[in-house]
């Protein structure tokens, strides 16, 4: 996707006089002072059409005269174009943009969260993942990578029964018979405003919420007056490991986010990275990744498309899923070697070449998957219940859809056509043809029909993959190891000594990236999967962030939930198919 | 004097058979269930307990008997094990006026297979049923937790909806039939060589509606949705106390709707019935037997239905559950009783 282009840059700098370019780098954009960023980023959305919300996030930079700097980065849907406004946090605060972009909320906590920078009017700042009462700050250079010790509090009961030592095996005592003060004080805190006698807690341990999110109800009756989200069961700081890892060291971290599309995951952070390091990709490298990244987001879909319906009752179509789903496992453990958390991606390439009759195989299951395509449609889309519960519930506007920074097909179907498979081309997508399917209303019935005609383009996208991969010459390459960023491939390392230096050199001093910003995202089962990488010329990022589609997406949850009840929670949630390991990091 | 004891002897033996059976049989249902969704499903369903699995209800039994005997804190210790009750007996209480099949002889009594063959007897029916839900209404009161109660109230909304559905439609037939009394209406059907079924299909529709909505069946099965409440009513129940609340639902009430579906509709021990030209009787070299095998053979069959629904459809939404039963259910059972009452006295005597 391309960056602003010069005709806007130079309208924007005529109105803006104190805004400056930025420059040389893979990213362009502006920086601006504090006083005058809301206005100028009030201007791109009026103006300039940057009405699409991407990301938010901040920089830490300790020895600076002010210390966080804030990215945000802006989509232009008309022009097919994006932008970066960075601004300098003078005295760690910042105007709040929730009044411009109500998916700046939850990415404004997290940066509150991550480096305590107050955002001044925002209306709910509070703690994102951290609890409540937490003193420090995950992401600031200076906070250990391996984390303040935690001083272990007695609960209640130990309180009760005398105890102070911790725990052991006596379970008189690890009964919790009361909640502890704290628990409840903090629940209290961690809300907008109670509105109702009955708050029901949903999650974080719920079947209904695939993962562990805590959803708090406001009931009255079964109508839910309010809802509210508390995140981080699942925060593993992955951007903080991200910072002190070299950069194919932290990619079978990715796999880990979201762990349904662990090979997407790894095809937008290898894209990423290669763009920073401008690594080559040989065409049977990214062939291969285009095949093994369309079969796991059929994968993907029919994990959805399984838990979707057990959530709304049908039983059945949850065992007919992974019965397919178990076949696209066996195909790519037979080729990476692990079946969910494959690692199979290598940056310049992928880690093996095809396994022998992967192809045959996968012909085999595209011909056979179109039948069960078929039978999923013959249970579920005219079926009467499913439409009842799915037509007219959760309706997700455009205007929405930019506002809160939605991707994938929860932004298809409410007729936005962002796939930036098309917009942005990366591996092989350029060279396949497919389609773009999207809805039109917006409810929960439309994302489920986009996304099963997603999976109809994806066998297309994986059918013109195996055609093209059967032409390739056996022996073509599928590393590219003339890049001295490349690790080579384990059977060069074992044979030749150019490659087992090559090798030696990447593995202990890393790839010597050059001082560059990239923002490069790909489209995931769940939505636009990005990463900011800030390079200051080191073998690790200065600061890597991961812009999470599934959690963009989760934030307009509350939203939809106005006036809704219970049982429509679980089509809503199913439909937005959030993924906790991704939307918590 | 002889007669009375004959008669109390009788009684016992009868009460003894029917509970045996039905709790019996209500256990082996859950194999039954699980085997027909594993086969829905393309799975082989439990296989490691006995051949096939066939011992898996007594190992489920023995797992639910040795569990920790669980009470929810702050909870109403009393209406807690008093829902149990409330469950299991008025469920059970159905069975005493289900006829299995026609009167016969041994050793000189007359004996009806039927407990008690009273002349309200399908009253009794719809009072006990409607009871059922002062056991889900105190399990989910009595467990103070949150999603017991909205379970529970969801399936009070269902019960009080379709409890008068339901009872309008058992009005067509008993206008046919012209009698309450179980026995006697299957004795009509087969006195007018008709199967009710045929005269009023949309009693039939509504009833087999109503059914799947009381005992908690998908589509119906809101009060548990396990996705969204967990298992509803009976989250705060442990062990055996757990084991019961399916039991009784799942089992015992549809067995016993099922059996008045098909004494009201499917003309109770009778044969297969054709319109206008009788009663035929493939298993005619069965002798005696044959009405019995015909009766259970006919509630299996409505029972598999049941199953086949469940493990094939989603669910609907509590509000458009309710919706059905005003909107649609009672209209068109009112519509019919009215239309039977109408026509019935002109046509049919």
């Amino acid at each position: 996707m391309p960056w602003i282009n010069r005709g806007a840059i130079d309208r924007i700098l005529h109105e803006f006089k104190d805004a400056k370019p930025i420059e040389g780098k893979s990213v362009s954009g502006f920086e601006v002072p504090k006083s005058r960023l809301k206005s100028f980023l009030k201007h791109l959305r009026d103006k300039e059409r940057f009405v699409h919300f991407i990301d938010h996030t901040l920089i830490d930079f300790p020895e600076g005269k002010h210390r966080f700097q804030a990215v945000y980065i802006l989509y232009n849907p008309d022009q097919n174009e994006r932008v970066v406004v960075k601004s300098w946090a003078e005295k760690d605060s910042l105007p709040t943009v929730q009044d411009l972009w109500a998916g700046a909320k939850w990415a404004e906590r997290e940066a509150y969260d991550m480096f305590g920078v107050d955002y001044e009017g925002h209306e709910n700042l509070r703690r994102m993942f951290m609890w409540e009462g937490y003193e420090h700050f995950p992401l600031r250079k200076d906070f250990p990578l391996g984390g303040v010790p935690e001083e272990e509090l007695p609960s209640m009961t130990e309180i009760l029964g005398g105890r102070t030592d911790p725990p052991s095996h006596d379970f008189e005592f690890l009964h919790t018979k009361v909640p502890t003060l704290e628990d409840i004080e903090r629940t209290e805190r961690a809300r907008l405003k109670k509105k109702a006698q009955l708050v029901l807690n949903w999650g974080p341990l719920h079947p209904g919420t695939h993962g562990t999110i805590w959803f708090l109800f406001d009931l009255e009756g079964e109508n839910v007056l309010q809802s509210d989200v508390i995140l981080g069961q699942l925060h593993r700081g992955m951007e903080k490991i991200a910072e002190n890892l070299h950069y194919f060291q932290f990619l079978p971290y990715t796999d880990r986010m979201d762990y349904i599309s662990a090979i997407c995951n790894e095809l937008s952070y290898v894209s990423a990275v290669e763009k920073l390091l401008k690594v080559e990709v040989p065409e049977k490298a990214r062939y291969i990744r285009t095949l093994f990244a369309e079969l796991q987001r059929i994968n993907s879909h029919l994990l959805w498309l399984g838990t979707g319906a057990l959530d709304l009752g049908a039983l059945t179509v949850f065992l007919y899923c992974f019965r397919e789903r178990e076949k696209i496992m066996d195909i790519i453990e037979g080729n990476a070697g692990f079946r969910l958390t494959s690692a199979f991606l290598r940056i310049g390439g992928v880690h093996y070449d095809l396994a022998q009759g992967t192809l045959d195989v996968v012909k085999a299951f595209v011909k056979d998957f179109r039948n069960k395509l078929k039978e999923y449609h013959t249970l579920l889309t005219r079926n009467r219940i499913w439409l009842r519960r799915t037509k007219e519930v959760g309706i997700i506007t455009r205007e929405d859809v930019h506002s809160y920074g939605l991707s994938g097909p929860v932004a298809r179907a409410s007729g936005v056509p962002y796939d930036l498979r098309k917009l942005e081309p990366y591996a092989a997508y350029d060279e396949v043809e497919f389609d773009v399917p999207v809805g039109e209303v917006g409810d929960v019935y439309d994302r489920y029909l986009v996304r099963m005609e997603e999976m109809a383009q994806s066998l297309r996208i994986v059918e013109q993959c195996v055609e093209k991969l059967e032409k390739l010459p056996k022996d073509a390459p599928y590393v590219n190891k003339s890049h001295p960023c490349v690790i080579p491939p384990k059977e060069d390392v074992f044979t030749s000594l150019e490659d087992m230096v090559q090798s030696f050199r990447v593995v202990v001093h890393g790839e010597s990236a050059p001082q560059d910003e990239v923002f490069v995202s790909a489209e995931n089962p769940r939505g636009e999967l990005g990463f900011y990488i800030y390079s200051k010329g080191e073998g690790k990022p200065y600061r890597l962030r991961i812009r999470s589609g599934a959690l963009y997406n989760l934030s307009i949850f509350p939203k939809l939930m106005e006036g809704r009840t219970i049982a429509d929670a679980i089509a809503l949630l199913g439909s937005l198919d959030p993924v906790v390991g991704e939307t918590d990091r | 004097m002889e007669s009375v004891i004959a008669g109390l002897i009788i009684a016992v033996i009868k009460i003894l058979v029917i509970l045996g059976v039905v709790l019996g049989v209500g256990a082996y249902l859950t194999l039954v269930e699980r085997k027909v969704a594993a086969h829905i499903q393309r799975r082989p369903g439990p296989m490691v307990v006995g051949w096939h699995g066939l011992l898996q209800p007594l190992a489920d039994g023995l797992k639910l008997m040795t569990k920790e005997d669980l009470f929810p804190r702050y909870g109403n210790r009393v209406l807690y094990n008093l829902a149990l009750i409330m469950a299991l007996v008025p469920a059970t209480l159905v069975f005493a006026v289900i006829p299995f099949g026609p009167e016969f002889e041994l050793f000189g009594y007359k004996i009806k297979p039927i407990l008690t063959d009273v002349n309200v007897g399908l009253l009794l029916v719809f009072g006990l049923g409607s009871l059922a839900v002062y056991a889900i209404a105190l399990a989910g009161w009595a467990s103070n937790s949150k999603y017991p109660l909205i379970g529970s109230m969801r399936k009070a909304g269902i019960i009080v909806s379709y409890e008068v559905a339901i009872t309008f439609a058992v009005m067509g037939p008993l206008i046919l039939a012209g009698t309450l009394s179980t026995y006697n209406i299957v004795e009509a059907q087969i006195e007018q060589k008709l199967w009710y079924v045929w005269l009023q299909p949309v009693a039939f529709v509504v009833f087999m509606f109503s059914l799947l909505a009381e005992t908690g069946r998908v589509p119906f099965d809101i009060q548990e949705a396990e996705a969204e409440l967990v298992t509803g009513f009976t989250v705060e129940y442990g062990g055996m106390k757990f084991g019961l609340f399916p039991l009784v639902e799942w089992y015992v009430e549809v067995l016993s709707l099922s059996a008045i579906a098909v004494v009201l509709f499917l003309g109770g021990w009778s044969p297969i019935n054709i319109p206008f030209i009788g009663f035929i009787d493939p298993l005619f070299f069965l002798g005696p037997l044959s009405p019995f095998v015909w009766f259970i053979l006919k509630v299996t069959a409505l029972f598999l239905f049941i199953l086949w629904l469940h493990w094939t459809l989603p669910r609907y939404r509590i509000d458009q559950i309710t919706e059905i039963a005003w909107k649609v259910m009672l209209p068109l059972a009112l519509f019919n009783l009215v239309f039977t009452a109408i026509i019935a006295p002109v046509v049919w005597r």
